[in-house]
C-alpha cells in the first residue's frame, strides 16, 4: 500500500477515457479526417452526469443497481493490477483469480441488466457475449497461468516482477505466445474489431453496445467509465508482459507504462482500421486458436514436468 | 565390375530402358508385344541371376547396397514367373480391346512404360539390401502402379485409384517411421550409411535395442502391411484390383502384395534376434495374419464381382502366408511354398475372369453363369483356379495350407489352428456357393465366342497343371530351394 | 542454435493449427508451403556452427520442393474446379483445433513415456514430430476435399522428417534425396490425379465417391 500504488491507481482513474480518445483519433488518421478531440469521452462523461436518467417500466432494481456494480468491479480489478513495476494496492497470493472474477462480476451485471429490460435485441447481445467470454476465459486463465509458472508467484505483482530478461531467453516462444493470446482476449472483452464493432448503428450487429442501449444519463456515465477502465486493466496486462522484457526500474518504468498504454491505444486504432469485422460464426474459432496458443505455450512451459 | 555387380545392374537398367522403348512404340499391339517379350527378356537374365544365386551364393553389388540372397532370389523369381504370365497374357487381353478401339495408341504406351516402370521399382525392392532404398522403391511402386489402375478412365476406377494411392502412400509413409526407428536402434557409435544394410543390421542383431526395434517393428508390420492389404489396412484392395485391367490385377494379387510382404519379412529375423528369440514378432505376424483371414472369409460370402471375390481371396492368401511365417519351423518353409502357389493361382484365376469379362460384359457372377459349357477353357481355367484357391486337394495351396496347419498344431498353438481352420471353412463354403451356378448353372444369355488360341490354351493349362503336380510331388531343386530361403527365416524342413 | 530450433518447431505447431482451422483451399495451400519452408530451415538450425555444403544443399531444396513446387502443383490441378473451400467437412473447424490440442498434449505425454530423443539437438523435436503425424493424419480422416487430403499427406512427411531428425543420427544422402523424390513424385501424381477427378466427376469431393462399396 505505498504512494507509488497509490499514485498508479490514480494515473488509471484518471487517463483511462483518454485511451478512447487515442484510438478514435487514430482511426480518423486512417480515415483521412481530423476527427474527435483527445478529451472528448471526459466531455462525453460530463454531459452525461448533468443529465438526468430514464427508466424503463419493464426494469427492476437490478436495471438500477447494475452500473454502480459494475463500476466497483472494475475499480477492485484496478485495485489488483501492478502497474509499471509498482506493487498493486490489494496484492496477495491468488488474487489472480480475484481479478478475473471481478472482471466476471461485471461481465454478470451487464448481462443480467440487459436481460431485465426484457428487450429481444439486448437478449441476444446478452447471449453472444456470455457465449464469446465464456471462450475466452480459458485463454486468459492459461495465459495467466504460464506467467505464474515463469514468474514464481500466484499473485499479478509478484508474477510481473518475477519475470525478467533471463525468462524471455529461457521461454522466449511461450511468452510471445501468451502475448498474443492475452491481446486477442483483449480485443474480444472490450469488444473491438474484429469481435465487434463499436461504431455500429445497427442492432442486430451489436454485441456490447446492444448491451447499453438503455441506459442514459448517470447510469451511461458509470458505463462508459467502467468501460474505459476495463480497457486500461486488461491492456495493463500485455503492456507491463512486454515491459518485462526490459529492466527499467522506478520512475522511467512508470513512464515507459504510460507511453505503453497510448501506444497499446494506438495499435487497438491500426486493427480497427485495417481488418473488417469477423463474421460472427468465425470468432468461437478465433477464441479457441487463441486458447490453442495459451495451451501450447502451457505445454511448452510445463514440459519439464510432463 | 564384378559379374554379381553386372546381372545385378542389368536387372534394374533393362526394363528401366524397356520403359523409354515403350514410348517409342509405333503401336498399341507394338507395346503389348513388346511388354511380352520385354518382360521376357529381363526374366531370362532374372533366370541367370537365380542360378548364380543356388549355386555359388549371395550376390552383391554397389558395395553392398545391393544384395540378392535366397530369400530375395526366390521371391525374384516367383515375381518374374508372374510378370512373364501376365505379359503374354495381356496380349490377347488387349487384343479384344485393341479390336474393340478402346485402346488407342498413347493409352497403350502410357501403359507399357508404367508396365516396365512397376517392374524396375519391384525389383530394386527385392534386390536392395539397404532399407531405405526398398523404401524408395515401394514407394514407388505405389505412385506407379496407381496409374496402371485407372489406365481406362471410369467412375469407378478413378475412386479406386485414389483410395488406393492415398491409403498406401499413408501406410508407406508410415513404414518409413519404422525404418527411422529400427535405423536409430543400432549402437551409438556404428558407422552411419552401415545403419540401415540389412546386412550389417543382421550382424549386431543382438545388440540392437529391443525397445527400439520393437516400435520400429510394429510401425514397419502396420505402413508395410497396408500395402501388403491385412485387415484391418486392406480396404484399398478390393477396389484397386477390381477396377484394374486383368493383366495388371494379376501382377497386382500375384506379386506386389507379396514384395510388400517381402520387406516385413526381411526385418523379422533382426526383431527375433534382438529381442532374445522370444517369438514376439512372430505373433504379431500371426494376429494380423488371422484377423486378415477372417475378415476375407466374411466379405468373400457375400460378394457378387468375380474381380472383387478373388481380391478378397488374396487378402486370405497374404494373412495365410504371414500366419505361415509367424508360426515358424515348417510353417515358414510351407509359407514361402505357398507364396508361390497362390501367385501362379491367382495370376490364372484374373487371366480368366478377365477374359470371362470381356466376352459377357460384365464381371457381375449372377449374369456369369453356365461358363464352362460356352468356353471350356477360359471357364475350366477359372472354376479350376477358384477350386485351388479355397484350398480344394489335391492342388498345391492344399498342401501348402495342410502343411501351415501341421506346423502350427506342432507347437501347440492350438488357438491360432482353430481360428485358422474356422476361417478357411468360411472361405471355402462361401466361395464355392458362388463358384457352383458360375460353373453348372443355366446360362444367362447366348455368347458368341470363338475358341481360344493355343497360346492362350497353354496359357490356363500350364499353371493349373503345374499346381496340380506340385500338390503330389515336390522336386527336389524346389525343396533345397524353399529350405535355403525360410533358413533366413529361421525356420525350414 | 536451441533457441532457434525451438523458435521453429513452435511455427511449426502454430502452422498445424492453422491448418486445422482453416477452410479455403487457398489458405490451407499457402500455409503447407509455410510449413514445408519451416522444415526445410530445420537441418540448417539444428547443425548450429558446422554447417556443411550438403546441408545447405538439401534444406534448399526441401524449401525450394515444399515452399513452392507443391503449391503450384496443387494449384495447377485446381485450376479448372469449381471449389475454393471446404464446407462440409466430417470434423468441424472448432472440434478440429480442440482435437489439435488435445494431439499435442498427448504427444508430449508419449514422447516422455518414450524417451527416444537420447541425442536430439532440442526437447521439442520428439513431440512436434508426433503431434504433426497425429494432425496429418486428422486431416486426412476428417476432411472430404481430396486436396485438404494430400496436404494432410504432406503433414505427416514432415511431421516424418522431423522425427527422423531426432532418431536417427544420419540418414544417408542417397537415401534423403531418394525419399525427397517420392514425396515430389506422390504429389505430382496425386496433382494429377485430382485433375483427372474433377473433369470426371466435376468436383473433388472424396465421400462422394461411393460407387464401390462391399
Amino acid at each position: 500500500m505505498s504512494a507509488s500504488s497509490i499514485v498508479s491507481v490514480m494515473l488509471g482513474l484518471i487517463l483511462a477515457p483518454l485511451l478512447f480518445g487515442v484510438i478514435n483519433r487514430t482511426k480518423a488518421w486512417f480515415a483521412g479526417r481530423r476527427g474527435q478531440p483527445l478529451l472528448q469521452t471526459y466531455h462525453d462523461l460530463m454531459k452525461l452526469l448533468r443529465k438526468g436518467a430514464v427508466y424503463s417500466r419493464t426494469t427492476t432494481l437490478v436495471f438500477r443497481l447494475a452500473p454502480a456494480v459494475e463500476l466497483a468491479a472494475i475499480l477492485l480489478a484496478l485495485a489488483i493490477l501492478p502497474a509499471g513495476g509498482v506493487p498493486a494496492v490489494l496484492a496477495f497470493s491468488g488474487d489472480i483469480v480475484l481479478f478475473i472474477y471481478a472482471l466476471g462480476l461485471m461481465r454478470f451485471f451487464t448481462v443480467a441488466a440487459a436481460l431485465d429490460t426484457g428487450s429481444s435485441f439486448e437478449g441476444m447481445g446478452a447471449s453472444r457475449e456470455v457465449y464469446f467470454s465464456a471462450l475466452a476465459e480459458p485463454a486468459a486463465f492459461i495465459g495467466l497461468a504460464v506467467l505464474v509458472r515463469l514468474g514464481g508467484g500466484a499473485s499479478l505483482s509478484v508474477m510481473f516482477s518475477g519475470i525478467g530478461k533471463a525468462a524471455w531467453l529461457a521461454a522466449g516462444p511461450a511468452l510471445a505466445l501468451v502475448a498474443v493470446a492475452l491481446l486477442i482476449v483483449f480485443l474480444a472483452e472490450n469488444a473491438r474489431i474484429p469481435v465487434d464493432d463499436p461504431n455500429t448503428h445497427l442492432e442486430l450487429t451489436m454485441i456490447h453496445e446492444v448491451m447499453i442501449l438503455d441506459f442514459s444519463g448517470p447510469d451511461l456515465a458509470l458505463i462508459l467509465y467502467a468501460t474505459s477502465l476495463k480497457l486500461w486493466v486488461l491492456g495493463a496486462l500485455i503492456v507491463n508482459l512486454v515491459l518485462t522484457l526490459t529492466d527499467w526500474t522506478g520512475m522511467s518504468r512508470m513512464a515507459a507504462f504510460m507511453a505503453g498504454m497510448m501506444i497499446l491505444a494506438v495499435l487497438v486504432g491500426i486493427i480497427e482500421s485495417v481488418m473488417a469485422r469477423m463474421r460472427l460464426l468465425k470468432v468461437p474459432q478465433l477464441l479457441i486458436g487463441a486458447g490453442a496458443l495459451s495451451a501450447l505455450a502451457l505445454i511448452l512451459v510445463m514440459r519439464s514436468a510432463l | 565390375m564384378s559379374s554379381s555387380g553386372i546381372v545385378i545392374a542389368l536387372l534394374i537398367l533393362a526394363p528401366a530402358l524397356l520403359v523409354g522403348a515403350a514410348f517409342l512404340a509405333s503401336s498399341s499391339r507394338a507395346v503389348i508385344r513388346l511388354c511380352a517379350w520385354g518382360t521376357a527378356a529381363v526374366a531370362a537374365v532374372a533366370a541367370y541371376a537365380l542360378w548364380m544365386v543356388f549355386t555359388t551364393g549371395p550376390l552383391f553389388a554397389a558395395g553392398t547396397w545391393l544384395m540378392l540372397d535366397a530369400l530375395s532370389a526366390y521371391h525374384l523369381g516367383v515375381m518374374m514367373l508372374v510378370f512373364l504370365l501376365s505379359g503374354f497374357y495381356s496380349v490377347s487381353y488387349f487384343r479384344r480391346e485393341i479390336e474393340e478401339n478402346i485402346f488407342p495408341r498413347k493409352m497403350a504406351r502410357r501403359y507399357g512404360g508404367l508396365w516396365f516402370g512397376s517392374l524396375t521399382a519391384m525389383i530394386t525392392v527385392l534386390v536392395s539390401n539397404n532399407l531405405g532404398v526398398m523404401w524408395v522403391g515401394i514407394e514407388a511402386t505405389t505412385l506407379l502402379t496407381a496409374f496402371l489402375i485407372c489406365i481406362h478412365v471410369t467412375p469407378g476406377s478413378l475412386e479406386a485409384m485414389w483410395k488406393y494411392l492415398l491409403m498406401c502412400s499413408v501406410g508407406v509413409a508410415v513404414a518409413f517411421t519404422g525404418t527411422l526407428l529400427i535405423a536409430a536402434s543400432t549402437a551409438a557409435g556404428s558407422q552411419l550409411t552401415h545403419a540401415l544394410l540389412w546386412t550389417h543390421l543382421l550382424q549386431g542383431a543382438a545388440g540392437l535395442n529391443p525397445f527400439l526395434i520393437k516400435a520400429g517393428f510394429i510401425f514397419l508390420v502396420i505402413g508395410y502391411g497396408t500395402k501388403v492389404g491385412l485387415a484391418p489396412m486392406h480396404s484399398w484392395l478390393p477396389d484397386a484390383h477390381s477396377q484394374a485391367p486383368a493383366p495388371v490385377s494379376a501382377i497386382f494379387s500375384g506379386f506386389l502384395l507379396n514384395t510388400a510382404l517381402y520387406c516385413i519379412l526381411r526385418c523379422l529375423p533382426l526383431v527375433e534376434a534382438a529381442t532374445g528369440n522370444t517369438g514376439w514378432g512372430r505373433e504379431i505376424l500371426v494376429v494380423f495374419g488371422l484377423l486378415s483371414i477372417l475378415v476375407a472369409a466374411i466379405f468373400i460370402v457375400a460378394q457378387h464381382d468375380i474381380k472383387r471375390l478373388l481380391a478378397y481371396h488374396s487378402v486370405e492368401h497374404l494373412g495365410i502366408i504371414a500366419v505361415g511365417v509367424g508360426i515358424g519351423g515348417i510353417g515358414v518353409w510351407a509359407a514361402l511354398f505357398h507364396v508361390f502357389n497362390h501367385s501362379v493361382c491367382k495370376a490364372l484365376s484374373f487371366f480368366c475372369a478377365g477374359t470371362l469379362g470381356q466376352v459377357c460384359g460384365t464381371h457381375d457372377m449372377r449374369r456369369m453363369t453356365g461358363i464352362l459349357r460356352s468356353s471350356p477353357v477360359w471357364g475350366g481355367g477359372l472354376i479350376g483356379s477358384l477350386l485351388a484357391l479355397i484350398g480344394t486337394a489335391p492342388f498345391a495351396l492344399f498342401m501348402s495350407e495342410f502343411l501351415i496347419l501341421k506346423a502350427a498344431l506342432d507347437g501347440k498353438a492350438y488357438a491360432t489352428a482353430v481360428l485358422f481352420l474356422t476361417g478357411l471353412a468360411i472361405v471355402f463354403v462361401g466361395a464355392l456357393r458362388h463358384v457352383i451356378p458360375v460353373a453348372w448353372g443355366p446360362e444367362t444369355s447366348p455368347r458368341v465366342y470363338g475358341r481360344a488360341s493355343a497360346t492362350e490354351t497353354a496359357l490356363v493349362c500350364v499353371p493349373l497343371v503345374a499346381l496340380l503336380v506340385l500338390g503330389l510331388w515336390l522336386p527336389a531343386i524346389l525343396i533345397d530351394v524353399l529350405n535355403r530361403a525360410a533358413g533366413l527365416l529361421g525356420g525350414g524342413l | 542454435m536451441t533457441g532457434l530450433l525451438d523458435a521453429i518447431l513452435v511455427m511449426l505447431i502454430l502452422t498445424s493449427f492453422l491448418l486445422l482451422g482453416s477452410s479455403r483451399l487457398g489458405a490451407c495451400i499457402r500455409i503447407g508451403a509455410l510449413q514445408g519452408i519451416m522444415v526445410g530451415l530445420i537441418p540448417v538450425a539444428a547443425s548450429g556452427a558446422d554447417i556443411t555444403a550438403r546441408i545447405l544443399a538439401i534444406g534448399a531444396a526441401i524449401i525450394g520442393l515444399k515452399g513452392f513446387v507443391f503449391p503450384r502443383l496443387l494449384t495447377w490441378a485446381l485450376r479448372d474446379s469449381d471449389t475454393s473451400s471446404e464446407l462440409k467437412p466430417f470434423v468441424g473447424y472448432t472440434a478440429s483445433l480442440l482435437a489439435g490440442i488435445a494431439s499435442l498434449v498427448a504427444s508430449f505425454w508419449l514422447a516422455s513415456k518414450l524417451d527416444l530423443a537420447a541425442g536430439a539437438s532440442s526437447q521439442l523435436v520428439v513431440p512436434v514430430a508426433f503431434s504433426m503425424m497425429m494432425t496429418g493424419l486428422f486431416l486426412i480422416v476428417a476432411r472430404r476435399l481430396a486436396v485438404n487430403q494430400v496436404i494432410g499427406y504432406l503433414v505427416i512427411e514432415n511431421g516424418i522428417y522431423v522425427f527422423g531428425l531426432a532418431v536417427a543420427r544420419d540418414v544417408p544422402v542417397l537415401v534423403e534425396l531418394g525419399v525427397l523424390m517420392d514425396v515430389f513424385v506422390a504429389v505430382f501424381v496425386m496433382g494429377i490425379a485430382i485433375y483427372r477427378i474433377n473433369r470426371e466427376f466435376d468436383h473433388i469431393d472424396s465421400d462422394q465417391l461411393t460407387t464401390l462399396r462391399g
